[in-house]
């Protein structure tokens, strides 16, 4: 397995992004014009000591405002996602240039745990989960995951229930060498287990969120001793990532003791009363930086999940190790209205 | 997924208060006719409380047996006790806004209200009136629900199902009063809940003589698909947003303690309720020259700042994230200039433009600020959604010529920083009493 896109320890990754991410502060300041306003409401300026000094923006502003650094003409491709129910999807806006980026940059990401061929592929969902034409999160996540795959075998069929002989079809051709699974976390846990299939050859490659596994207090542990013990299974990379930082994947090491991030992105665990960031260990909001957003300025994002730092250049791999905690709720308010910041 | 909802019956509601389990809502409303009240046989004495009489002068003060009248003593008797019990220290320092219901229950509050409504003609209540308050419970449609009850009304509140311990903590001491109360009471008033359910509204709303619509534009459009008898009417409460006015000048020569009261003032205006509710102020406009404004500004959100710290008033990181989310926005769209934090609790925005004042929710202890030249410029900003105006350093005069030059665009209330959440019997411009009775022509 190569190290590829995972190389640079804490000192030197700051020392990298510092100045990248700055430069990118500056450019979408100058590009985007309701980034810039937001800077200067702020008071947020040059010279940035630290990459925790960066002014970062809470990524539901992707829901609620248009924010790109290119002019229209050259958007080559709008993403959105589905987001929560009742909430306006957030847009993310690519010049072919950042579009490029972020597919080689996920390419290189995921190269380091599935090599440099692509691998036979089998998918713990059903087919229609990319055909339909409202593509869904889910969906869109798959279809992202299936450029690294080959020979691609759907595990459920369009009922949702396990489809046997496919999977049984696709173990025959391809069960001996190394090939790849990639399925929504639940829905791992759900629909592998039972398929009383030798995986030992599989790399599984999973996302989606630990929220209905945690109500069965089933965690990350538990999740990769049964799938050990079970299936055989024990190359096992969870990951988190986001559209508004569409080519960034933070990546579970072989040894599941966390997520890492690539060499052009790390994360801020901050405080969320102080805004500081804590030290290793403390609980905090997630702050995700990358330098693949150049067309939007979404180079320094907030998000709504809680995490922690388990250790730093003491893993697997060099730079953080970092734990996503949960999701923040949404803020409730008591009042005359049922119907809050509706205008 | 499977809808636990279709294998209820449609049709039944819990009655919450008199406690009563699981009843049809036609059991409900026959229950509530005035036929289906039975008239009190025996002791009739007992059903004339002397309290009564003293308040409510020298007319009788309640018809006999199960049918209410204005102001009638057996109500107010109960409503004295149950607005007693809110004051009781543990419950008023736990859900401090019980207190401020209590302390509009008293006997001579409600012998004012009754007192207060005009002679000229005879005042009967309505009938039957469907209460729907909002679904995150705000004490206000108590207020209601009492005003209409002490009118003489039958009446059912719906609450909602998800509603927390503040309804709790109503319901068990409406029931504490009820044990000393005339059986008229349990006979008259219902507090029910229920899951959406368009049986049950669509019952109510064809049975009640007068419909009460709490809970904003959504709640007002989604219960006016329910058609009401020809007869009947709805009073609607919709989305509302207010904002304090206050004279920079005054500000900055007013003496320390008086800055720090009307400080105070402010904080209890909007904190309580997490600055969400329709009287709350959400933007301040000061009036006076820009140096003026800008020094008491400043001088106002230390102050602010101050009191919140002193009082312990704090928010959730959701609520830290969604102040940030909203404020920031404000920012890209160019409507701020400024975004400071003094704190998770404290947000201070200073606006590019008077015009560009926000009228939504911003997350509690999110304040944007204006300046005017003028207090009449007010006249141009005004919007018909604006209620509340809490005011310092006006005098009534110039209240009053703000108040005529609206016209009654907007603004229904203008009252003194502090009061911003002190219910009124007039309330968005409804005089509620009157609202809850007709008026009876009688001429010899």
């Amino acid at each position: 397995m190569s190290a590829g896109v995972f190389t640079l320890g804490g000192a030197e990754r700051e020392a990298v992004l510092l100045p990248e991410l700055a430069g990118l502060t500056e450019r979408h300041r100058a590009a985007c014009p309701p980034y810039r306003r937001i800077l200067d409401a702020i008071g947020a300026a040059p010279p940035y000591e630290r990459v925790c000094d960066l002014p970062w923006l809470p990524v539901r502003l992707f829901k609620t405002h248009e924010l790109r650094s290119v002019p229209e003409e050259r958007v080559f491709r709008v993403l959105t996602s589905s987001g929560t129910t009742g909430q306006r999807p957030s847009r993310v806006f690519l010049d072919r240039e950042a579009a490029a980026a972020q597919t080689r940059m996920l390419a290189a990401t995921v190269r380091v745990v599935l090599g440099e061929r692509r691998l036979p592929m089998l998918v713990v969902d059903s087919r229609s989960v990319v055909r339909d034409p409202t593509l869904s999160a889910r969906g869109a996540g798959v279809l992202g995951m299936m450029n690294f795959g080959r020979d691609h075998t759907f595990a459920l069929d369009e009922r949702g229930r396990v489809d046997a002989e496919a999977v049984k079809g696709f173990l025959a051709r391809h069960g001996g060498e190394r090939f790849l699974v990639f399925g929504f976390t639940y829905m791992v846990w759900l629909h592998l287990r039972g398929l009383g299939a030798d995986l030992s050859q599989a790399v599984l490659i999973h996302s989606g969120g630990w929220k209905r596994l945690a109500e069965q207090a089933v965690d990350n542990a538990e999740f990769r001793r049964r799938l050990a013990a079970e299936c055989g299974l024990s190359r096992v990379h969870n990951f988190y990532g986001m559209v508004e930082q569409i080519g960034t994947v933070f990546l579970e090491g072989p040894d599941g003791d966390g997520l890492y991030c690539p060499d052009f992105a790390d994360v801020v665990i901050r405080d969320p009363e102080t805004w500081q960031e804590t030290p290793v260990g403390v609980p905090g909001l997630i702050e995700v930086v990358s330098t693949l957003p150049t067309s939007y300025p979404g180079h320094v994002l907030l998000t709504e999940d809680l995490g922690v730092v388990r250790g730093v250049d003491d893993g697997s791999w060099p730079g953080k190790r970092f734990e996503v905690l949960g999701r923040l709720p949404r803020a409730e308010a008591r009042g005359c209205s049922d119907t809050f910041g509706q205008g | 997924m499977l809808d636990d909802r279709t294998i209820l019956d449609a049709c039944a509601v819990d009655v919450r208060f008199p406690a009563g389990g699981s009843v049809p809502v036609e059991a409900l409303l026959g229950a509530l006719s005035t036929h289906g009240v039975p008239p009190r046989a025996g002791d009739p004495d007992k059903s004339r409380p002397s309290q009564a009489g003293a308040a409510g002068g020298s007319r009788p003060s309640q018809a006999g047996g199960g049918v209410l009248e204005v102001g009638d003593g057996r109500v107010r008797e109960f409503l004295a006790a149950f607005g007693r019990r809110l004051l009781r220290p543990a419950l008023a320092r736990r859900h401090p806004e019980l207190g401020s219901l209590g302390f509009f229950l008293r006997p001579s509050e409600l012998a004012r209200t009754v007192e207060g409504l005009g002679h000229d003609h005879i005042r009967v209540p309505r009938g039957l009136v469907f209460h729907v308050p909002p679904a995150n419970v705000d004490t206000v449609f108590v207020y209601s629900w009492a005003l209409s009850a002490l009118m003489g009304n039958r009446n059912v509140v719906r609450l909602s199902p998800r509603s927390g311990p503040v309804a709790d903590a109503i319901v068990e001491t409406l029931h504490e009063a009820l044990a000393d109360a005339d059986p008229v009471i349990a006979a008259t008033q219902r507090v029910i809940s229920y899951d959406r359910s368009d049986a049950v509204t669509a019952a109510l709303s064809a049975a009640c003589d007068l419909r009460v619509v709490w809970g904003g534009d959504r709640t007002v459009r989604e219960i006016r698909r329910y058609a009401l008898a020809p007869h009947a009417r709805d009073l609607t409460f919709p989305d509302r947003s207010s904002f304090a006015v206050l004279r920079a000048a005054a500000w900055l020569c007013a003496p320390r303690a008086a800055r720090v009261t009307v400080a105070e003032g402010f904080v209890n205006d909007t904190y309580w309720f997490d600055q969400a509710a329709c009287s709350s102020p959400r933007t301040v406009y000061w009036v006076g020259d820009a140096d003026d404004c800008e020094a008491a500004r400043a001088d106002f959100t230390d102050h602010v700042a101050r009191v919140v710290t002193v009082r312990g008033w704090g928010v959730d990181a959701a609520m830290a994230v969604e102040k940030r989310v909203s404020t920031y926005g404000l920012a890209a769209d160019g409507l701020a200039e400024s975004v400071e934090f003094h704190g998770n609790a404290l947000a201070s925005v200073r606006l590019s433009a008077a015009a560009a004042a926000p009228r939504r929710w911003l997350g509690a202890g999110t304040f944007a600020h204006a300046r005017l030249a003028a207090l009449p410029e007010l006249v141009a900003l005004v919007e018909r959604r604006d209620q509340t105006m809490t005011h310092f350093g006006f005098d009534r005069a110039e209240l009053e010529e703000l108040a005529r030059g609206l016209a009654g665009r907007g603004v229904d209330r203008m009252v003194p920083v502090g009061s911003a959440l002190s219910f009124h019997r007039v309330w968005d411009g409804v005089d509620l009493p009157a609202e809850f009775t007709r008026l009876v022509t009688v001429v010899k």
